[in-house]
């Protein structure tokens, strides 16, 4: 294996020095590019009190190819489907090299403050959030309660 | 081909006329019904160009451009790109507002960029690879972004292996400045990557042309060019692929490229619960193989013609209604039509989707059939090349004398490929007056295909002049239908 690139070491000393508030992200011992990411559920959000799995590739080509991310914690969000892929710009068409790892992760915290149910990736899940919201939350709420909580 | 060369070849050209004049002088009237653009509502002129001729017509445009406004090709190319090769819309456009067209076309940044005090240090850090190195090892487009050129190069390499070219951008977040061709070539150094940066450039040049198309068969190179983008037939010079200019797939006449592409998607849908319901019922003639309505013998359909005549009781049937053909006359010749229910509207929603499916699959059916027919009498002209050298080697006739039965085939397909392009047509239009006149002009182009293709199936002998006649008739059915119908 080559080594590892400059920035990738910069961004992972960073990431542990300074870490971002409410997100954990940890390489793996035995792959550099690897990260095991623990976000949690983002205050006055139906997510509040979970903690989420994700894990985080970066491809060889990183950064000029997105970081591949995947939440492993079951969740109910419009924009995130049910093998965990999610939907976001930044990591299809939008990506820019000079992203980091932290900004893709405070994106993914953001998009659970802010579900997008127009822009959809688990379809049934957006329909109930765009007809109804009030029922959709209390979903969200109690998938937080049982796959996020007491892990 | 010179772009002048090209606007005398559109035009109706000058040095024929002089010999016209020499032999038809004062016969004006008659040149003009000659004229096929008047005549033919299938006449397109178009050409087609190879590569490097294609390459020669854009370089021109780049160049008058690049000319005209005192701007690098490089950035001619990207307004052209940007702006469907319009020289005279960007030229005026640049005099008006130069800056904004160039916002707008993504060369310039919406607002200047800040100067950065950075940028006048000796040493700086990209901040894609976070290293630190000397200041020309940076660069940046209009909008001011520095990053180090390896950085640049890596981001280049990655974006065109996954078919990137001519978008690619500025590595900066939310940035959407595009980084012209000299700036990528600059940097690109690896010879494959190059080749694959300029075929992708040239792909996408030709896709945002008006007047250009690539052929569409398999593996040509060819392009094709119109001056307008008309939805006619193009037939390239090289594979023979002959398809619609304006949506590139095959030619669809009398239908128009948004009802085909409708079509050929409801039948992509559909196709199982179509070929379920012909292979379970009765009135159906999907399959090759029917009973005589008649005697109940079975009967394998093996050429095109749908007039068929069985073998055993010589009864004269429509392979496609199992009807009498006699009811097939000329004036009454009804079987293309799909009767609606007038009442359908008062009907239940169950009984109305009954209805719905049941005219979508009789117009299914006669479109599949006449693509089968087409295949078949394929397997007939081959019949007929055998049949030709049997008889100029039994000394009847000579080769010239049997030319006319592989013209009459020839005929027959197009005429009947317009006859199976008329279904999606009519399936999709609504009842009235015009759809009663369609509907007739198509059962008479079906009849006289028919005849043609029963006479052609039977043709023993030299004597051409009645299949001469079902030719003419024929081919007349087939322009006057396009003359009313067809739509560019």
């Amino acid at each position: 294996m080559t080594a590892l690139p400059r920035r990738i070491i910069k961004e992972t000393q960073r990431l542990m020095q300074e870490p971002v508030p409410g997100i954990s992200a940890v390489p793996d011992e035995s792959n550099a590019r690897y990260f095991h990411v623990i976000v949690t559920g983002p205050e006055d959000s139906p997510f509040e009190g979970g903690l989420f799995k994700l894990e985080l590739f970066l491809p060889e080509d990183y950064p000029m190819s997105a970081p591949k991310v995947r939440f492993i914690t079951k969740i109910y969000h419009p924009n995130i489907d049910r093998l965990g892929r999610i939907c976001l710009d930044i990591l299809k068409d939008k990506w820019s090299p000079a992203l980091q790892i932290r900004t893709v992760l405070l994106s993914i915290q953001a998009l659970l403050s802010a579900p997008n149910p127009d822009d959809p990736l688990a379809n049934d899940v957006a329909e109930l959030w765009k007809v109804n919201e009030a029922e959709a939350i209390r979903n969200a709420k109690e998938w937080t309660r049982r796959y996020a909580m007491d892990n | 081909m010179s772009g002048e060369e090209f606007e005398s070849d559109m035009e109706y050209s000058d040095d024929d006329c002089c010999y016209e004049d020499y032999y038809n002088i004062e016969e004006d009237c008659d040149a003009e019904q000659l004229d096929p653009s008047k005549t033919d509502p299938e006449y397109f002129l178009y050409e087609c160009l190879t590569v490097e001729e294609v390459e020669r017509l854009l370089n021109e445009s780049v160049e008058i451009l690049s000319n005209t406004l005192q701007i690098t090709p490089s950035l001619a190319k990207v307004l052209l790109h940007a702006h469907e090769w319009a020289i005279q819309d960007i030229i005026v456009k640049y005099r008006g507002d130069s800056c904004k067209l160039l916002v707008m076309s993504k060369i310039k940044p919406p607002h200047p960029p800040e100067s950065v005090a950075s940028r006048h240090l000796r040493h700086q850090v990209c901040p894609v690879c976070v290293a630190s190195q000397s200041s020309d090892m940076f660069s940046s487009l209009a909008c001011g972004h520095l990053f180090c050129k390896d950085c640049w190069t890596m981001h280049f390499e990655v974006q065109i292996t996954q078919g990137i070219s001519t978008g690619i951008g500025c590595m900066a977040q939310e940035c959407e400045v595009l980084a012209p061709e000299d700036f990528v070539l600059t940097l690109l150094s690896r010879p494959s990557t190059r080749d694959k940066y300029q075929q992708f450039a040239f792909r996408d040049y030709v896709k945002s042309h008006p007047q250009l198309r690539f052929c569409p068969g398999p593996n040509c190179q060819v392009v094709i060019r119109a001056k307008e983008p008309w939805a006619k037939r193009a037939i390239c010079n090289l594979c023979r692929t002959a398809f619609c200019f304006r949506c590139g797939t095959d030619y669809h006449a009398p239908t128009d490229c948004a009802t085909i592409k409708k079509w050929l998607t409801k039948c992509a849908d559909d196709s199982e619960t179509a070929n379920y319901i012909s292979a379970h019922t009765k009135d159906v003639s999907l399959s090759d193989v029917n009973d005589c309505p008649r005697c109940h013998i079975c009967i394998e359909k093996n050429g095109g013609c749908n007039h068929m005549q069985c073998y055993n009781c010589k009864h004269d049937f429509c392979w496609m209604c199992l009807g009498d053909w006699k009811s097939h006359g000329s004036e009454y010749y009804e079987c293309s039509r799909y009767k609606e229910n007038p009442s359908i509207a008062h009907e239940s929603v169950h009984a109305q989707a009954r209805e719905a499916l049941k005219k979508y699959l009789h117009y299914y059916e006669r479109w599949e059939n006449h693509s089968k027919s087409l295949k078949l009498e394929e397997q007939t002209l081959q019949k007929i090349k055998t049949r030709i050298n049997k008889k100029v080697m039994n000394a009847s006739g000579t080769w010239i004398d049997w030319q006319y039965l592989l013209d009459a085939a020839s005929l027959l397909a197009k005429c009947r490929y317009t006859l199976q392009y008329t279904y999606p047509y009519a399936y999709y239009m609504e009842p009235g007056p015009r759809k009663e006149l369609f509907e007739y002009q198509q059962a008479q182009l079906e009849i006289e295909i028919e005849n043609l293709s029963w006479k052609i199936e039977r043709a023993e002998t030299t004597d051409r002049g009645d299949l001469q006649n079902q030719m003419d008739i024929a081919e007349k059915r087939r322009a006057t239908l396009l003359k009313d119908f067809l739509e560019v």
